[in-house]
């Protein structure tokens, strides 16, 4: 266990050195950079080069990276030529609300999605099954793009959610707890609702092949209540394959959640992406990419040690 | 008194002073930078604003950086020695209570207010705006004042006669006169003259300073910001302007600046009531929604008139660019851009762009700037006309598949680079490729990042730019840059050494002469001279300008509404809001 951990821990050293260092090297080499992009038109060339060279950026792409990598490893990415901080600052506050955001996601998911995944696989049909597919196939079939930008609407509409943002401006009566659950209802909500989509799907086939096994129709059979065998006895062999998808899901969810921060004004890492990539920001983009990186090497690693619990096969 | 009597009024009384000054011994007095105007109903103190921005501000410090939030940053919290008025378009006193004029003009002596200290209580003296002026032209700051604050590439000389006058003379003659200072927020010398001696105040005042270590002339202070969720500014106790009743100003309590990326949810918190007011304009296709909010009686719509600006087309014009490109036989003619001009139906366009919510424009004025717009000879909508000029550059369709070519058979193509996400651009770009596609020119429209454009257009590598270049002042002396052959926003063909066309030394030399004119009536044929000098060549071809319509919710009140940005909050010390409660 203690070597595969390990081995886990260099990869996911090695993707976040590769994803950030490819993240740097592509944000340098397309047109521009971040004087371009935020002085041009108001500067002449020879004030543009004063500029460029006052953030380092006149300095070869060897160069430029070469002195980033040697401060990376002393744990210093830099300085954000946007907002004139550490990246090292930048990133772990805003990190830290892409979590907050991701983790209720998936809370979320598995909370909606497991349960219905359990009910409509255990199920021969009727109206509660139809229902909850038709939900799944609707929820699937938009991005969560669309499905922010719905639940939005309908916050605005009726007044009952915060539209955008994580915190109001002044602290309402209930407290900074329930104001941070409201305002996180809508982002959560259109990350985790295609997620759960997806883990019903994924529970739901998962179950029926379960349902049909014999020691199944052998519990049933002794007459033990039916929902005791599908919640105690079905359940732990059927959430195998729901486990492995969870590597995939955490990598859609960071993906989605880029999309939705910036539709609901969730100060998290796609905002800061987003500004850092339209700058030209080339240190953040870098810091970006390699939080987004370690972001998925821990996600795929408590999947599949969520994985090795429910199947002990797959430790190797 | 109503809105429009007031600004009637206004204008006036800023006529008058503006008469006397350029009759060259005029001297200031004392009036609307102490005070403002009464308000037409009674405000009410107190209470918070609510705005959006789309993006955090890169740092609180103007002299270093110029996006829109940084630039409302320092709205709220500095103050410059002399205030554009936005909707007047006259210079207001402000921190300078008054100034004479001697020198043919060359030279102001400003009297500073004495009653003005910082948000830190440390008093204001003219060593402040000796040190303002020190780092706005240090080269280490790297900002884009350095340059803005030139006149004829040189920089303004400085001095203080005594704590509270000081005496500025201009390089030459200047017909905006101090006009240019408004862009110049006086910083505070006690708290950041260390920095500039170490040689890093490009660096002081980044957005990690705590809001403590700030201070500012301004009408607000920022209590609080959050990186990525909002920065919150409360009321500067020590501001100096008062309110007609002798009050305190601002009559604001609080300003919240929230940070919404997404314009569908800025828009979407507005009519639901969650936000008083957006910074900046609606856009085209937001307008339908919010007319029906505002005919719900839950906004207020506001039609504040044609854009000052609108987006151009413009060719890489620099000698030798293209190289053995055989496309520059016809690529860079004045025929080309003529026959575009015809080919385009403004009409259409503004229709398409601006969903019937804009004007045709022929040139780099709008309608909207009266004072400078040159009423001329507009081009006509002539397809036809617009072939008999590709004919002349040897422009046929020669194989009749609809696409001309030249003598040698090939096609008559070419790429226009624009911006991508911003969609007036990308449609305004649509129509101009769909139109010329009907008289046998084939566009291939290619968008990318403004920086991308910028690279493009400084190392002179492209066919043409489709892409906004928005003047910040009507002055046309202001904006020398966009006019002389040596300027950096002369885009068809930046910073010339020598002029590379007659038509552009004409046009350096008759700016030079409006620029130094002190006769408003001269420099205005000067400038129609210009003006009809640039329809004949057309370096750049503008097709419509967008009318400006804001929004606010229906607790502001006491608004000046400019059609500049940031339209509703360039005087923020004035507005009020209702006492009713707004949603959480």
């Amino acid at each position: 266990m203690t070597k595969y951990l390990a081995r886990r821990l260099a990869f996911a050293v090695f993707l976040v050195i590769a994803v950030s260092s490819a993240s740097l090297v592509l944000a340098r080499l397309a047109p521009g950079d971040f004087v371009t992009a935020s002085q041009g038109g108001q500067m002449s060339r020879e004030a543009m080069e004063r500029a460029r060279a006052q953030y380092g950026l006149n300095k070869s792409l060897g160069a430029q990276y070469v002195d980033w990598i040697v401060a990376a490893a002393h744990l210093d990415f830099g300085q954000s030529l946007l907002y004139d901080r550490p990246v090292r600052d930048l990133i772990p506050e805003r990190a830290a609300n892409t979590a907050i955001l991701a983790l209720t996601a998936i809370v979320l998911a598995t909370l909606v999605g497991l349960p219905l995944g359990v009910i409509s696989g255990s199920r021969r049909g009727g109206a509660v099954v139809g229902a909850i597919r038709s939900a799944s196939l609707v929820l699937l079939s938009m991005p969560p793009l669309l499905t922010s930008l719905f639940l939005v609407f309908l916050a605005a509409r009726s007044g009952w959610l915060p539209v955008a943002g994580m915190r109001s401006a002044q602290l309402p009566a209930g407290g900074a707890l329930l104001d941070l659950i409201r305002h996180l209802v809508v982002p959560a909500a259109a990350i985790g609702l295609p997620l759960a989509a997806m883990l019903e799907r994924v529970q739901a086939q998962a179950m029926r092949e379960v349902v049909d096994q014999p020691f199944v129709l052998a519990t049933l059979a002794r007459g033990v209540p039916r929902a005791r065998v599908v919640w105690r006895d079905a359940l732990k062999p059927a959430l195998r394959p729901v486990a492995s998808v969870y590597g995939l899901i955490i990598g859609t969810l960071l993906s989605g959640s880029f999309a939705v921060e910036v539709i609901t004004a969730w100060p998290g890492l796609g905002n800061l992406m987003l500004n850092a990539l339209r700058a030209r920001d080339v240190y953040l983009v870098a810091g970006c990419a390699g939080a987004g990186a370690m972001f998925l090497a821990i996600g795929t690693l408590v999947s599949d040690l969520a994985l090795g619990l429910v199947d002990p096969r797959g430790r190797a | 008194m109503t809105r429009l009597t007031r600004k009637l009024a206004l204008c006036f009384v800023c006529a008058a002073a503006v008469a006397a000054l350029t009759a060259g011994c005029g001297s200031k007095p004392a009036s609307e930078g102490g005070a403002t105007s009464a308000p037409s109903i009674p405000v009410t103190r107190g209470g918070e604003l609510l705005a959006s921005i789309r993006t955090d501000p890169q740092t609180f410090n103007r002299y270093t950086q110029r996006d829109s939030s940084t630039l409302l940053v320092a709205t709220l919290t500095q103050a410059p020695l002399v205030r554009l008025n936005r909707v007047t378009q006259e210079i207001e006193p402000w921190l300078a209570e008054k100034w004479s004029v001697s020198d043919h003009g060359q030279t102001f002596t400003l009297t500073l207010r004495r009653d003005v200290v910082f948000s830190d209580g440390h008093p204001f003296t003219a060593d402040d705006v000796l040190f303002s002026f020190a780092a706005a032209y240090d080269d280490r700051t790297g900002g884009p004042l350095t340059d803005a604050l030139k006149v004829a590439g040189k920089k303004l000389e400085v001095k203080a006669t005594d704590p509270h006058t000081v005496v500025i003379r201009f390089p030459v003659p200047f017909a905006p006169g101090l006009r240019i200072l408004d862009n110049l927020p006086i910083l505070p010398r006690h708290t950041l003259e260390a920095a500039f001696n170490a040689g890093t105040f490009a660096k002081a005042w980044s957005t990690s300073t705590p809001p403590a270590d700030l201070a500012g002339l301004g009408p607000f202070v920022l209590a609080e910001y959050t990186s990525g969720q909002r920065l919150v500014f409360t009321r500067n106790p020590r501001y100096f302007r008062r309110a007609p009743d002798g009050g305190p100003l601002p009559y604001l309590d609080r300003v919240t600046l929230d940070i919404i990326p997404d314009a569908s949810a800025e828009l979407l918190r507005l009519e639901s009531g969650q936000l008083d007011s957006l910074t900046s304009e609606i856009s085209s296709e937001a307008y339908a929604p919010i007319k029906r909010a505002a005919d719900a009686g839950t906004v207020k719509l506001l039609d504040l008139g044609v854009s000052y600006n609108a987006d151009a087309l413009w060719f890489n014009l620099k000698p030798g660019a293209l190289g053995n490109d055989p496309r520059a036989a016809w690529l860079q003619r004045d025929e080309l851009r003529r026959a575009i001009s015809m080919a385009v139906d403004r009409k259409v366009y503004a229709d398409t762009v601006f969903l019937g919510a804009g004007v045709p424009v022929y040139g780099p004025e709008t309608p909207a700037n009266t004072e400078w717009f040159w009423n001329g000879p507009v081009t006509p909508y002539d397809p036809a006309g617009a072939k008999l000029f590709l004919t002349e550059l040897g422009l046929e369709d020669r194989n009749h598949d609809g696409i001309l070519e030249d003598k040698s058979g090939r096609p008559a193509r070419f790429t226009v680079l624009t911006q991508k996400g911003r969609p007036n651009l990308e449609r305004g770009a649509k129509v101009i490729s769909d139109e010329l596609k009907k008289v046998g020119l084939q566009v291939d429209v290619v968008t990318l990042d403004a920086g991308a454009i910028y690279a493009a257009v400084i190392s002179a590598h492209y066919d043409a730019v489709f892409f906004n270049t928005d003047k910040t002042d009507s002055d046309p002396a202001i904006n020398p840059d966009y006019w002389l052959s040596s300027g950096s926003a002369h885009f068809w063909n930046l910073e010339q050494k020598t002029p590379a066309t007659e038509w552009e030394r004409q046009l350096d030399a008759l700016m030079a002469k409006q620029s130094a004119s002190a006769d408003h009536a001269e420099r205005k044929r000067l400038y129609d001279e210009m003006q009809k000098i640039f329809a004949q060549h057309l370096p750049m071809l503008y097709f419509a300008a967008p009318r400006i319509y804001v929004a606010h919710s229906t607790r502001m009140t006491n608004l000046t509404p400019s059609v500049w940005r940031p339209q509703l909050l360039w005087s923020p010390d004035t507005i009020a809001v209702t006492s009713t409660a707004r949603k959480n």
